[in-house]
């Protein structure tokens, strides 16, 4: 390419074929530039989500019954990752040389999924903690032990994994990112299709571990190789 | 033989500058040249010209400590590369 480059920026009057040959290899340049440092970023929430579903899977099905929905507050842990997803993005905007229509469509779409998951998570704990406790005989303290709350988290935020990993593939022309995406909308199905059984809760941790791994974790590795690759 | 054509985009280096500048929302004058393969003074007489002409804006800035050079195209400046690629088009249909 340097090679052509160096052929067409010779002091030469331009043909018609060379003006357009010239636009056609400009224009791809920029296309599908997935920015350094965006596998970064899947790692950190994959991992995060990866091992603190693994973390609760396992202490709803070691702890008593009547403790055992307290597993869930492992996910408070998330909160660890925003200073860390700060700082990455910084770095990111130190290397970024050129922000593509894709890229611009691409950070909103991002930013909307993140809105939604904060809508689904406030909604259901507000209502859990609050609401439930204002209007029925929960006991002070005993407010997590509505379990079936839980049943509709995992499922919601599976599905919105589902459609922002989708469209990501699609739009950077990553496989794997777009498969990540398939694999959580099967495991939403899969997950709601168990909602009868007596371990639904355990189940729905453990499939989440899966797809955290098969759509952020492995393609975040993969997307690293390649931006190595890249540069 | 090109006398159609806007003398302004019919130049290598501000072809390729305008080509870069119409695929991305904005870009950076150093990715600008590694992609043109320019040297950094003939590049910037380049998107001095089409900054001048109304083609392109461009933001100087800090990024840290390093200066940064942040090129846009401006509405005027697609509507001119719009009507190139129709009158090279047209050129080459006549042909």
């Amino acid at each position: 390419m340097r090679e052509l480059n160096k052929t067409i920026f010779m002091e030469n009057l331009l043909s018609e074929k060379e003006s357009l040959d010239l636009i056609g290899q400009m224009i791809s340049t920029a296309k599908n530039n997935l920015q350094k440092g965006t596998g970064k970023i899947f790692l950190l929430w994959g991992y995060m989500v990866a091992i603190i579903s693994l973390l609760t899977f396992i202490l709803l099905i070691t702890l008593p019954p009547e403790t055992k929905y307290y597993a869930y507050y492992m996910w408070f842990l998330m909160f660890a990752a925003y200073p860390v997803h700060y700082v990455l993005l910084k770095n990111k905007e130190k290397e970024k040389l050129v922000m593509t229509y894709i890229e611009k469509v691409m950070n909103w779409v991002w930013i909307a999924f993140s809105i939604s998951i904060l809508v689904v998570v406030a909604g259901l704990i507000i209502a859990m903690v609050l609401v439930m406790p204002a209007f029925t005989d929960v006991r002070p303290g005993h407010e997590f032990d509505r379990w079936f709350q839980w049943l509709f988290i995992t499922p919601l935020l599976l599905c919105l994994y589902g459609f922002a990993l989708f469209v990501s593939g699609k739009a950077y022309a990553f496989k794997p990112l777009a498969t990540g995406g398939v694999i959580c909308w099967i495991a939403t199905f899969i997950i709601l299709i168990s909602i009868h059984h007596v371990h639904v809760l355990a189940i729905q941790q453990i499939v989440l571990t899966i797809s955290a791994v098969a759509g952020f974790v492995i393609p975040g590795h993969m997307l690293n190789r390649k931006e190595c690759k890249d540069v | 033989m090109f006398k159609d054509l806007d003398p302004l985009l019919h130049s290598q280096l501000r072809l390729a500058v305008m080509s870069i500048l119409i695929s991305a929302v904005e870009a950076e004058f150093v990715f600008i040249r590694e992609k043109t393969n320019s040297t950094a003074g003939n590049l910037s007489v380049q998107i001095e010209k089409l900054r001048e002409a109304g083609y392109i804006s461009v933001e100087k800035s800090f990024k840290g400590k390093m200066p940064r050079t942040t090129c846009r195209i401006t509405p005027e400046g697609i509507a001119a590369f719009e009507k190139y690629v129709e009158d090279l088009n047209s050129y080459l249909q006549k042909k």
